[in-house]
């Protein structure tokens, strides 16, 4: 057998580090950012751009994205070449890998603050943007299946396995929740509307937790973690069980994210179902990385990379119990819509992605530098100092949510709300938001110690860019080889087929009859579509970010709908491209808001939140005023809206700036007669229009019974 | 754009046979393993412990 010669691509590795703590930074930054505007209004900072609508979407795009994103391609990159004992496929396509990934990301920092956002959670990008990520995602593909072809390893290893996995699944997931109308450079529709556009995103952000801060992290993990403790990972057999019912089940969770709304009652049963399936492949993971260090413990004490993978696995262990058990419609009742959810997702984000790269780096670093971390003191300050922040964080968050969740259900004896003003809810948990900004300051602050040792242990060492190695060429096989998986661990190409075929089927069991079944419309007769004044409104709704704290969908509980109202129906949302149920409460449902306030209050309240609800947190709107509705696309916007179903009449957008003309008139003489001076071209008009619109079509249905 | 209906009564099959679809699914990946040699995940298992000759600087 020849044995060959060739190098380890160590500079695409280092890279993806150094995006990964550039971005890590700039990511955790606006999140404390945000954190503070919950608190202090005032750190809105008075400029459309920086509002917490606005700036909260490239908080999540920033963690998700850019640092996470980073995180895994260093680790990939990493891993890959060494257990497949091969360079990279082309330093080519690595480059265009690294650079086109980075300027996606700079993209979305400049299109989400300008309110360029699809406002599909996660998903906020504009189509330009969508088909870059596509683009960038299938050379990263490429790159990687060219390496497996190329290895002189016969046999792919499991962490190999979650990568095809999260290549192949992100791809279909992306896809199919990118499919948009363009109807400008920067602003299109989804073709889905309403419920199906709630089942599209849900079925997508639930599974982008899955398999973009899961999948490849379990990956990681399956290759980091018995480096770092030198021990072989404790069951070969358990990650392959682990592997094949994670990905299985997976799939079919994201329906919990939308329980008791109108989505169809077997759907949101089928996801509850299968979350709780999910805790037995999750922890599967869990144990199987923890008994990985048996009789390595000693090493755990001395060793901070252990110390983070410790954590980041326990933390995974917690989130992915406490998932399903949010998935509970007991549970979900109390939790969902509160900060409960938030708690959650930052044990994830910050415990199991923000640990286990924080290992990673650690371990990673000096190793391709060539030399020792510069202090390990420095990263153990980093460990306790993050592990608080994390407590700091999440703590607090559990406790208002409990509290909120409370508030907002409890009912006097005499049988009405003990808290009808929502703001008495938010007021009540502020102190609880400033132990949070303290828990992500503390974070953010061992992230920088780390930057700082990091920084230092490269200036110590340099870097081998191209590492040498060598191994033996891969040799035709000659024995049939009797086990099924064992020959399928050898032929990715079916791997990546077989995986791909496991994940579409929750998908399409799901979505098929939500789809495609054509009895039972739940249409109402009252609901029609927006005018075009409301239309232009609804987009402002979204540019401003509004659903990131305002939700639109009423459950069906005493306590919501005493009140919001009546509670939401599937078929008020078929003309909804796209729907903006949202799955905060920050500030109060908003489904049934149209009508419940004179024009005048919506305008002071945009104006000025305080004026209206003293000690609101909600910012300033005053833009809205100063700016002028961009009447021009009026009428490829109901092109467009005709073109995904809904029923304008043809020729319609000929006369619909003039219909625009004649409401936004009738909404500034009515604002005039109280004492409110405004051109009826302003942008604050249009947003009225849109809020005195919601809900009002059942309203409607109900008076003229 | 789609159409869509409110729910599957009369069609509860539908629920159940997605369970028993990964029930089967996780049956036979269960087989898969139980058929797997020991000598081929303890290989498998040492995957990312082969010290390439470069890998100096190891623990």
């Amino acid at each position: 057998m020849q044995l060959e010669t060739f190098n380890y691509d160590n500079r695409i590795v280092r890279n993806f580090g150094i995006a990964t703590i550039v971005w890590g930074i700039v990511g955790m930054s606006v999140g404390l950012l945000i954190a503070i505007q919950l608190v202090w209004p005032f750190m809105n900072l008075g400029t459309q751009f920086t509002t917490f609508g606005r700036v909260r979407p490239l908080h999540t795009n920033a963690v998700i994205f850019a640092f996470v994103g980073n995180a895994i391609f260093m680790g990939v990159y990493y891993s890959l070449q060494r257990l497949l004992k091969a360079r990279m496929f082309s330093d080519t396509l690595s480059k265009i890998h690294f650079w086109g990934w980075q300027l996606v990301i700079l993209a979305a920092a400049i299109t989400l603050p300008l309110g360029f956002t699809t406002s599909h959670e996660y998903a906020e990008l504009e189509w330009p943007i969508d088909i870059a990520i596509t683009i960038i995602w299938v050379v990263f593909g490429i790159n990687m299946f060219g390496t497996i072809v190329k290895r002189r390893e016969r046999h792919l290893y499991v962490a190999i396995w979650f990568y095809i996995a999260t290549f192949v699944t992100v791809a279909v997931l992306h896809i199919v929740n990118s499919f948009e109308l363009p109807i400008s450079a920067l602003k299109s529709y989804y073709i889905y509307a309403g419920v199906q556009d709630a089942l599209v995103q849900w079925w997508y952000g639930h599974n982008a937790v899955a398999f973009f801060l899961t999948t490849p992290y379990l990956g990681m993990m399956y290759y980091f973690l018995p480096k770092m403790a030198n021990r072989p990972v404790y069951s070969y057999k358990l990650s392959i069980l682990h592997f094949w019912s994670l990905i299985f089940i997976y799939i079919w969770a994201g329906p919990h994210h939308l329980l008791y709304t109108s989505l169809p009652g077997w759907a949101q049963s089928l996801g509850v179902v299968f979350s709780i399936m999910l805790i037995a492949p999750s922890w599967g993971g869990m144990i199987n990385g923890l008994l990985t260090l048996r009789g390595a413990w000693d090493k755990v004490r001395t060793e901070p990379t252990l110390k983070f993978m410790v954590v980041a696995l326990t933390a995974y262990g917690m989130a992915t119990f406490e998932g399903p058990m949010l998935s509970l419609k007991q549970v979900n009742a109390i939790a969902h819509f509160t900060d409960w959810i938030v708690a959650h997702v930052h044990v994830g984000a910050l415990g199991w992605n923000g640990f286990m790269t924080f290992g990673i780096l650690y371990w990673l670093i000096p190793r391709i530098y060539k030399t020792e971390l510069y202090s390990k003191k420095l990263a153990s300050v980093h460990f306790w100092i993050g592990t608080l922040g994390i407590l700091f964080y999440a703590i607090p968050m559990y406790w208002a949510a409990v509290v909120q969740g409370l508030m907002w259900k409890e009912f006097t004896p005499e049988g009405v709300l003990k808290y009808p003003n929502f703001l008495a809810t938010t007021l009540q948990i502020l102190p609880m938001h400033m132990l949070r900004a303290i828990g992500g300051t503390l974070y953010l602050s061992g992230v920088l110690l780390m930057t700082y040792n990091l920084v230092k242990t490269m200036k110590k060492g340099k870097l081998l860019a191209n590492e040498p190695a060598e191994a033996m060429a891969l040799q035709p096989l000659l024995v049939n080889e009797k086990s099924m998986h064992r020959r399928l661990e050898r032929k990715p190409a079916l791997f990546m087929v077989l995986a791909l075929i496991v994940i579409l089927i929750g998908g399409m069991v799901e979505m098929m009859p939500t789809f495609m079944i054509s009895s039972n419309v739940p249409t109402i007769s009252s609901v029609k579509p927006y005018t075009p004044l409301e239309l232009q409104g609804r987009d402002l709704y979204i540019r401003e970010g509004c659903v990131n704290c305002h939700s639109q969908t009423v459950r069906p509980f005493r306590s919501e709908t005493s009140r919001y109202g009546e509670y939401a129906k599937a078929g008020e949302f078929v003309y909804d491209h796209p729907f903006l149920w949202g799955s905060k409460r920050t500030g109060p449902d908003l489904l049934r808001v149209g009508q419940k306030y004179p024009n005048k209050w919506h305008f002071n309240h945009l104006l000025d939140p305080t004026t209206t609800s003293p000690g609101s947190i909600m910012p300033p709107y005053p833009w809205l005023i100063s700016q002028t509705l961009d009447t021009t696309t009026t009428a490829s916007k109901i092109t467009a809206m005709r073109k995904l179903g809904v029923p304008y009449p043809e020729g319609y957008e000929k006369t619909a700036n003039h219909e625009l003309e004649v409401q936004a008139q009738k909404i500034t003489e009515d604002l005039k007669a109280n004492q409110v001076e405004i051109m009826s071209d302003r942008e604050i008009v249009a947003i009225i229009a849109y809020l005195q619109r919601l809900g009002t079509d059942i309203k409607v249905n109900v008076a003229n019974k | 754009m789609f159409n869509q209906i409110t729910d599957l009564n009369g069609n509860e099959w539908y629920l159940i046979s997605s369970l028993w679809l990964f029930l089967v699914f996780f049956i036979v990946v269960a087989i898969l393993l139980f058929r797997m040699r020991k000598s081929h995940t303890t290989y498998m298992s040492q995957l990312p412990l082969i010290k390439e000759e470069s890998e100096n600087n190891e623990d």
